[in-house]
């Protein structure tokens, strides 16, 4: 169990210093920038302290905030999002939601398509709304928040896949 | 206290994200003048509507104060007015002064007689004396009849007993304001010559020959007249500007040369 969650823990440093030193960098048709660190919400374990998550989503979401002078913006969505997850994966997954790597394995490819770009989705929206912070905006953040869900969706799934069919 | 610790325990995820969030707005605020100015937005917007939502409620228990205080305004700019008319009027004959106006209130009207009387809550003990003219904001009104010590009784404009003097503003021509004690709205001016040229909505205003009214104070405008007289005057009706169905505030005009005029008169 240790060794496990120190797995994780390097894990999520790893994808920190990623997100930090690789895809804040890109900028694909100059308005998305992939968000890796969501993936950490993601992939947080059901079986894990729920309480916890939302102290690691304010943690993780400072940090990337710190590093990007957005001030917040990615904080907010990313506590949202841990705050909301419970729900996210109950809904999405019902009475498998307590198998520990639901949105991995065990369950309906269906279901983990619907569970990340629920999350993925929410995260972008929250993150755009605050960027842009005006009604007359609204069909922009919707743009926004819609090329970016689908970008991200397409980069962590990649991601979560390259993680565990290595650990496998 | 057990159970508020229950539920506290309970809640503590929904507690922890509202704080955090609560931490992160704040950063968000402090930090960046885009949200500064939204959060601002925000702020003008509720503490706007709610202050207006306050004033308009509050508004309505001080109507009293506020009626009183416009009656107050209403007096200097009354005694302003008046001022100006004494500047304007020199070469008149009646080159009178209005010291002071008083305020007061109706507590009594009647328009449906044909000698009709208003009662005021002014009288002796607030300087009201006899044959003071008696105006609202929009006119004419009467002249003080009797007085009591808290009460005076106004005769009228709509009395049939009232002749007050008056003068087309645009001619200066000299006529009589009296009511014939039919329509309360229209009173006859008299005497004024055919050679004269009148036209209906002519404005008529105290001509100032009197003890009552300094010249220049609005009575109404021309309404009707008839030429067919054999005496060789105009019938003229009148319509009034003070609407007498609603009087409530009322201006009597003290002048102070009154007894001097008196005096010489009797000599």
């Amino acid at each position: 169990m240790n060794r496990e969650l120190a797995k994780d823990i390097i894990l999520s440093l790893l994808i920190v210093l990623s997100q930090l030193l690789i895809f804040n960098h890109i900028n694909l048709f100059g308005t998305v920038n992939p968000f890796i660190y969501v993936s950490l919400f993601i992939l947080y374990k059901t079986t894990y302290n729920k309480t916890f998550l939302i102290l690691y989503g304010f943690l993780v979401g400072l940090i990337i905030d710190l590093s990007l002078q957005t001030y917040g913006t990615h904080t907010l969505a990313s506590i949202t999002v841990c705050y909301l997850r419970e729900r996210i994966v109950k809904y999405s997954f019902g009475v498998n939601s307590i198998l520990p790597l639901a949105m991995i394995r065990g369950t309906q490819l269906t279901n983990r398509v619907t569970y990340f770009l629920i999350i993925i989705f929410l995260h972008s929206f929250i993150y755009f709304s605050l960027i842009f912070f005006n009604f007359e905006f609204t069909l922009t953040i919707f743009l926004y928040t819609l090329i970016n869900s689908i970008v991200n969706f397409i980069v962590i799934w990649i991601v979560s896949k390259l993680i565990f069919e290595k650990q496998k | 206290m057990q159970s508020i610790i229950n539920s506290i325990v309970k809640n503590r995820n929904l507690i922890i994200y509202l704080f955090l969030s609560f931490v992160t707005f704040n950063y968000l605020y402090n930090n960046s003048s885009v949200h500064y100015s939204g959060f601002g937005k925000v702020g003008t917007f509720i503490s706007g509507s709610t202050s207006s939502i306050y004033s308009y409620i509050n508004s309505y228990f001080n109507l009293r104060q506020e009626n009183n205080k416009l009656i107050e305004e209403n007096l200097e700019l009354k005694k302003i007015e008046s001022q100006f008319f004494d500047i304007s009027d020199t070469k008149d004959i009646s080159n009178s002064k209005i010291d002071k106006t008083i305020s007061a209130k109706v507590i009594f009207n009647s328009i449906n007689k044909n000698k009709n009387i208003i009662v005021i809550n002014k009288g002796e003990f607030n300087g009201i004396t006899r044959e003071m003219g008696v105006i609202s904001s929009r006119g004419v009104v009467g002249i003080i009849k009797n007085i009591t010590g808290n009460y005076s009784s106004i005769v009228s404009l709509l009395n049939t007993d009232l002749k007050i003097n008056a003068i087309l503003k645009n001619s200066s021509t000299i006529g009589s304001i009296s009511w014939n004690g039919l329509d309360p709205r229209i009173v006859q001016l008299n005497d004024i010559p055919l050679s004269s040229s009148i036209k209906v909505g002519d404005t008529i205003v105290t001509g100032g020959m009197s003890f009552y009214f300094p010249r220049g104070i609005p009575i109404g405008t021309i309404e009707d007249y008839n030429n067919t007289s054999l005496e060789g005057y105009y019938s003229i009706d009148v319509l009034i500007f003070s609407d007498f169905s609603s009087l409530s505030n009322l201006y009597i005009l003290e002048r102070t040369d009154n007894d001097e005029i008196k005096s010489l008169l009797n000599e």
